[in-house]
């Protein structure tokens, strides 16, 4: 018999990986059978290339760092890169997946105890992060095993045990920093605006410890006789590099010594410290996770105005249908924590990444290269170049406007339907809608890397311009492509966000059309042409891009919003 | 009466649905009418099809077969003309939990065009009249389940449509609520509207419809009067419940 709390887990991981769902529909029903298998071989021919990608990467790495007779910095650095972003991303996860889960009110009234549905869903989570380990870890541990020629017998179980092991730290932390900021929330009336607020300032904190302990920690070993020293000791770069995360040292040696006594007592360290972390959770989520969740039904009552002025708002307020449905995206995206935390990342990742570089580089060598740099014209306008791609990057990566109907979901996509607005007149409005985030969100961007690059006003101004079309046009491609395949089934509204393939397509699309104009404007410059040129074709084909995107929301809008049924 | 006094407000023509991968058409070949004035209660057992009717008519689902008018304006191939005509409330309004009552508002204003005067005059009475004036400011999801049921009412009477379609409308809402509901739809009848709702409440239509349909297995089986209905019956002073389980009673149950 299945202890309650097994069937728990797997209840979730049904749920999570919608396989119930995707056997009814694809399997007894048939329905799309063709598109699940079409998607399916996506993803594992996709997640095949990046993991040979990463493969043939971590043995270049490896043949390298074995010049040095440091091979194990290759396990060190794949280890450490995972974990710190598992880390940084974690925190919009667990805060998604813990407390704005639609189950919440199911599981609740049931008598389960705080750590058993704390449990099942941190099992979510790893499966979730194991998926994604599989493409980027995996290739790295078996690229070491073939270079380092391992003893396999001992190699593979230690390695296995590492990998499970890999993501219950960084998982741990984000949710007992997730469980301490909505403890914290709990308490105040504006919920949902201090969650996002809370989980952007946690994750801002979160990366500048870590580039502080960074700098802080590599600045003393810098010195050329340091680095002979540690160069003379066979893998003992791993240390230097593991200060930065000590587990990380740990879960190395047990990998690189497996089926050695050195390497069983480092795989006990790792999986020892992984599970008292997750221990450490456990406790602390017991004693605070319902009284958390429960403040959060206590839905907040605004302060009731006098009607007078709200009617007057109302008439101050008299907006296009287009106009409206942009705000109301907006609106609906930015008070929602679950997309917010989600999508609003990377507006939020790149400025405090500039920030640090700024203060890394804050130095006199820096400055003259700065200088230097800002005298060349044509720095200038690749620089505004930049800026145009940072608008587009900002795009592909938050996911906005590749999701704005799956949001919608089944439950609300019945009211936009049933109202008087054209397919085109609302993908026009969602994508509007999302531009508008994606402007606001790249201010501090910019802001900082104009700080720092200080290009001149027109080659700054050219680059906005520039990056506003281009991100637009591909916003447009995005609202039209959540318009043919919304995913509107689903209980919890993270899975529209974050399990859905329109947005890992967008990402692909993204980086292809990014990479492809890039490596044209840099054969533009290879081959003597100059900056204004690389601008100029730049620009020509941002504006063949709006023209094809415009031309498809012409022509697909209404028939693919037709196609959408209830 | 209004310009829409010698038109039907709603026709469906030989309107049928299957879904993907059922083989039983869930409406199938059904025709009826609506004309100005009327109050039109569309009854029938759990799963007869009402939904699915209401849905076609409203523009969540694209019929197989037949034509929808609404008030002129055929549903799919003109189907921004035909959606200005209607005012919709579906059984479980979900309406948006992170907009404040009154943003909601505006938005349906903002889509359907209503004029900001006009807006500020209709949203002030129909939120009095569903008292909902108070909580208009706050997020809707502080609402209760009727709360948002009015609001969806209101946001659905905001352009004064010619049509209104309602599915269950009465699940939610508290006996004043019901009271005025009614009410209202009796008035806006009167001002040459019609309103087509979908019930399990039989009390509610026999006392409120000047027109029923019954629909069972996708197909209309009696549209009417509540005294035509009565002369396709057994008896004569059959209530309409009687009508409806005599009608919509499963046929092995009806030989034995």
């Amino acid at each position: 018999m299945k202890t309650r709390l097994l069937s728990l887990i797997l209840a979730q991981l049904n749920i999570f990986f919608s396989i119930s769902h995707s056997r009814y529909y694809y399997l007894k029903k048939r329905q799309r059978l063709w598109e699940g298998i079409l998607i399916a071989g996506s993803i594992i021919i996709l997640a095949l290339t990046l993991a040979f990608g990463v493969y043939k990467l971590a043995q270049g790495f490896c043949s390298q760092a074995a010049l040095l007779n440091q091979e194990a910095l290759t396990l060190t650095t794949g280890i450490l890169a995972a974990q710190f972003l598992m880390l940084i991303l974690g925190v919009a996860l667990v805060i998604s997946v813990f407390y704005f889960s639609n189950d919440l009110p199911i599981l609740i009234p049931l008598p389960l105890k705080p750590w058993e549905v704390l449990t099942s869903k941190f099992a979510v989570i790893l499966a979730n992060e194991y998926l994604g380990l599989l493409v980027f870890i995996a290739p790295v541990f078996v690229a070491y095993g073939m270079r380092a020629d391992v003893n396999w017998a001992g190699y593979i179980p230690s390695a296995i045990l590492v990998f499970l092991s890999l993501p219950v730290i960084p998982i741990a932390v984000a949710s007992i920093l997730a469980v301490i900021l909505m403890r914290i929330v709990g308490f105040t009336k504006r919920k949902d605006t201090l969650t996002i607020i809370g989980g952007f300032l946690l994750v801002g904190l979160i990366i500048a410890g870590q580039l502080y302990l960074q700098t802080r920690l590599s600045a003393p070993g810098a010195d050329e006789e340091f680095i002979m020293r540690m160069l003379a000791r066979a893998n003992s770069l791993v240390t230097v590099l593991g200060r930065q995360f000590p587990p990380s040292i740990f879960a190395t040696h047990a990998v690189s010594l497996a089926g050695t006594s050195k390497g069983l007592l480092n795989l006990c360290l790792f999986v020892g410290i992984s599970a008292f972390s997750f221990y450490l959770f456990l406790v602390l989520g017991n004693q605070f996770f319902y009284q958390s969740v429960l403040s959060g039904f206590e839905a907040p009552k605004g302060k009731s105005r006098p009607f007078v002025s709200r009617a007057e708002s109302a008439q101050a307020h008299e907006r296009t249908p287009i106009l409206s449905l942009a705000i109301a995206e907006m609106k609906l995206f930015s008070r929602t924590p679950v997309y917010a935390l989600n999508g609003f990342i990377g507006f939020l990742m790149f400025p405090v990444l500039f920030v640090v570089l700024l203060v890394m580089g804050n130095d006199p060598e820096m400055a003259k290269l700065w200088g230097s740099l800002r005298a060349m014209p044509e720095f200038h306008r690749i620089g505004s170049l930049l800026v145009a791609a940072y608008f587009f990057v900002l795009v592909a990566f938050s996911g906005i406007p590749f999701s704005p109907f799956s949001r919608e979901g089944k439950a609300h996509i019945w009211f936009l339907k049933s109202q008087p607005v054209s397919g085109q007149e609302v993908a026009i409005g969602k994508a509007l809608g999302a531009e508008i985030m994606v402007i606001i969100g790249a201010i501090p961007g910019l802001a900082v890397f104009q700080y720092i690059a200080r290009l001149h006003v027109s080659s700054f101004v050219i680059g906005v311009l520039l990056g506003i079309a281009a991100s637009y046009s591909f916003c447009v491609f995005g609202v039209l492509l959540d318009m043919a395949r919304p995913m509107l089934e689903w209980t919890d509204p993270r899975k529209a966000f974050k399990s859905n393939l329109n947005i890992i397509f967008g990402m692909l699309i993204g980086a292809a059309i990014l990479f492809g104009i890039g490596s044209l404007i840099v054969t533009l410059l290879k081959r003597g042409y100059s900056g204004l040129m690389a601008q100029a074709v730049s620009g020509g084909v941002v504006a063949l891009f709006l023209a094809a995107g415009l031309k498809l929301l012409q022509l697909a809008a209404d028939r693919l919003w037709m196609r959408i049924e209830l | 009466m209004s310009q829409h006094a010698n038109r039907s407000l709603l026709k469906l023509e030989s309107v049928s649905k299957t879904y993907r991968g059922s083989p039983a058409k869930a409406v199938d070949h059904l025709s009826l009418e609506v004309m100005p004035g009327e109050i039109f209660g569309f009854l029938g057992p759990n799963g007869a099809g009402k939904t699915t009717t209401i849905k076609m008519i409203v523009g969540l689902l694209a019929p197989d077969h037949g034509r929808i008018i609404v008030d002129g304006h055929d549903v799919v191939e003109d189907p921004v003309s035909a959606k200005m005509k209607i005012g919709f409330v579906p059984d479980y309004p979900n309406l948006y939990n992170r907009l404040t009552g009154i943003e909601y508002l505006n938005l349906v204003a903002d889509i359907h065009g209503v004029s900001a005067s006009e807006r500020s005059n209709r949203i002030e009475g129909l939120l009095s009249m569903f008292d909902l004036t108070h909580a208009v400011g706050d997020l809707i999801q502080t609402y209760s389940h009727g709360m948002k049921q009015k609001l969806a009412l209101t946001g659905a009477l905001l352009h004064n449509p010619p049509l209104f379609i309602l599915d269950e409308p009465m699940v939610g809402l508290d006996p004043r609520s019901s009271r005025l509901f009614k009410d209202l739809m009796r008035s806006h009848c009167g001002q040459g509207y019609a309103v087509f709702f979908s019930t399990h409440i039989l009390e509610v239509a026999e006392r409120l419809c000047d027109k029923v349909g019954i629909i069972n297995k996708g197909k209309l089986i009696a549209c009417g009067s509540m005294d035509e209905l009565r002369r396709l019956s057994k008896e004569a002073d059959e209530s309409l419940e009687d009508i409806f389980l005599e009608l919509t009673l499963p046929e092995e149950a009806d030989s034995t």
